[in-house]
């Protein structure tokens, strides 16, 4: 195809596009939003997923003993844990030193006062750290054997683990939302935009009609509204992505006041680190939504 | 030139074509004539491709074009020019525009068109309403310029569907007089008409169709139904 032919049919579907401008503005809308959904519900998991991995990441696992276990039986089991793949520290705490921690958290309670050396309470622990989180539930499993049930009088990653698991629960509900949310408009911005198209068809069905009897190429008929249907794929992509840029700029700083865990500078981190990756994806997505549907318009009405 | 042989069309129940046979030589003019639902539009429309016929073949330079690929099909369209009742011109382009644009459609480079379309203005009469909409032509000159955008691409056969219908008597007869001009030219033209002056005074080859059917064909012949 000649350049002069590939100009005109550009022209051609610009033409197209503006001369529907309402019917292209509301197609544009619905894909804007469609995206709009989809990056919101991924960021969202993400950022989620992420917390997860860092809380998982810090929490460990004590162990607390009785005050009957005797030595040689904590530095056994502390030896054993040392041995294994997965386990990256295992630090004996003492009694003097649970007190010295305790101390440190309840500066200046009067509770605080109550304990001394002679008569201390709190038992003597190994605090264990994992290499990575997924291998706690082993360990876990490990420390929860029999032959260790007599010495230990708790284990803390149980208490961690209720909260850890409420949070994938919470992220994998949210995933499931956006899912379903994002193929839902992804299937009303199909039918916007098949309309759409269908409609600027029948707004131009004398201008096919003699094109086809004039012996128009096929492409020259199809790709106008190709190119129409790519339009709304790039400003949906350019609109969406100045709106998730306005609303993490906009949520962050308030997020950061009601949960400030760091939830909101994991937004910004994400959206400022995969701003291309997001602005690539919405563009394939919204593009390929746009070129398939007029495709498919165009293929139903002018019986090619 | 152009073979119809055993042509039938059906729409559902109704027969639009039964067993039609034709044979048109290069260069005639020829005039298709018959009553409304006799079958002459649809023959025009199996003629330019815009259906399938329900059985028979169309053989046009011994090429049977019911057979056509889709990519096939618009290079034929461009060998075969058809001029409607209604004119079917782009009421927002001008004169030059609406002509020109059977070249831009058809991947024509723009000295071919700069080239072209003042040529074939000219032959029709139209060269110097060139920027006018269509709105501000009279029906005849419309007609001109539709006649122009069928033959841009130098067609062996120019078919006018009712080409008159909408005109006044002159009018008409400019635009049979151009049409047998164009015949003269070289050009194989079917001429579908109701008008029985046009068809008396001219003394062409005449078809006539009733009911789906070539009920008479002769040449030289006058409008009787």
């Amino acid at each position: 195809m000649r350049i002069e032919s590939a100009n005109r049919i550009i022209k051609l579907g610009l033409t197209n596009f503006w001369r529907n401008r309402w019917l292209s503005f509301a197609a544009t809308l619905i894909m804007t939003l469609t995206l709009l959904i989809i990056s919101t519900f991924a960021i969202l998991s993400l950022v989620i997923n992420k917390t997860t991995d860092i809380i998982r990441e810090r929490m460990d696992i004590s162990v607390y003993f009785q005050d009957s276990a005797s030595n040689e039986q904590i530095v056994n089991l502390q030896r054993q844990l040392a041995a294994r793949n997965d386990v990256k520290t295992v630090e004996y705490v003492s009694k003097d030193e649970a007190l010295e921690r305790f101390k440190n958290q309840q500066q200046g309670k009067k509770v605080a006062q109550f304990i001394n050396p002679e008569e201390n309470p709190l038992p003597r622990s190994l605090d264990i750290k994992s290499t990575a989180a997924e291998s706690l539930e082993s360990i876990n499993q490990f420390i929860n054997q029999d032959q260790f049930k007599p010495i230990i009088q708790n284990i803390s990653y149980q208490d961690n683990k209720t909260i850890i698991d409420r949070l994938i629960a919470i992220t994998s509900f949210i995933r499931e939302i956006g899912w379903l949310m994002s193929g839902a408009f992804v299937l009303i911005s199909i039918l916007v935009i098949m309309n759409t198209i269908r409609l600027t068809i029948f707004t131009r069905k004398d201008e096919i009609e003699i094109m086809r009897l004039v012996g128009a190429n096929d492409a020259f008929v199809r790709t106008p509204f190709v190119i129409e249907g790519l339009l709304y794929g790039v400003l949906a992509t350019i609109l969406a992505m100045s709106f998730v840029w306005m609303g993490v700029a906009i949520l962050a700083p308030r997020m950061e006041q009601y949960l400030g865990i760091g939830i909101s500078q994991q937004m910004v981190s994400f959206f400022a680190g995969h701003f291309w990756l997001m602005l690539f994806l919405e563009l394939v997505v919204g593009v390929s939504i746009g070129i398939v549907c007029s495709l498919i318009s165009v293929r139903k009405h002018l019986k090619f | 030139m152009i073979e119809v042989v055993g042509l039938s069309k059906q729409y559902g129940s109704i027969c639009a074509l039964d067993n039609v046979n034709l044979k048109i030589d290069r260069g005639e003019f020829v005039f298709l004539v018959g009553p409304s639902g006799a079958g002459k539009s649809t023959l025009i429309k199996l003629l330019v491709c815009e259906e399938q016929p329900s059985s028979g073949k169309i053989l046009v330079a011994d090429r049977n074009i019911t057979k056509l690929t889709p990519k096939e099909l618009p290079y034929y369209r461009r060998k075969v020019g058809v001029v409607f009742q209604d004119f079917k011109l782009l009421p927002q382009k001008t004169v030059w525009e609406n002509v020109a644009f059977a070249l831009e459609v058809c991947d024509a480079a723009q000295t071919e068109i700069d080239s072209k379309v003042p040529k074939i203005l000219d032959l029709v009469g139209m060269l110097k309403r060139r920027n006018n909409l269509p709105h501000e032509l009279s029906g005849g000159e419309r007609q001109r310029v539709s006649i122009a955008r069928a033959l841009i691409h130098y067609p062996k056969i120019l078919i006018a569907d009712e080409p008159t219908g909408n005109l006044d008597p002159v009018n008409a007869w400019e635009i049979v007089d151009l049409l047998e001009r164009i015949n003269r030219l070289g050009t194989t033209v079917i001429f579908a008409t109701h008008n029985k002056g046009i068809v008396d005074r001219l003394k062409k080859r005449v078809v006539l169709m009733k009911n789906g059917k070539i009920v008479s064909d002769r040449l030289k012949g006058g409008y009787a139904l």
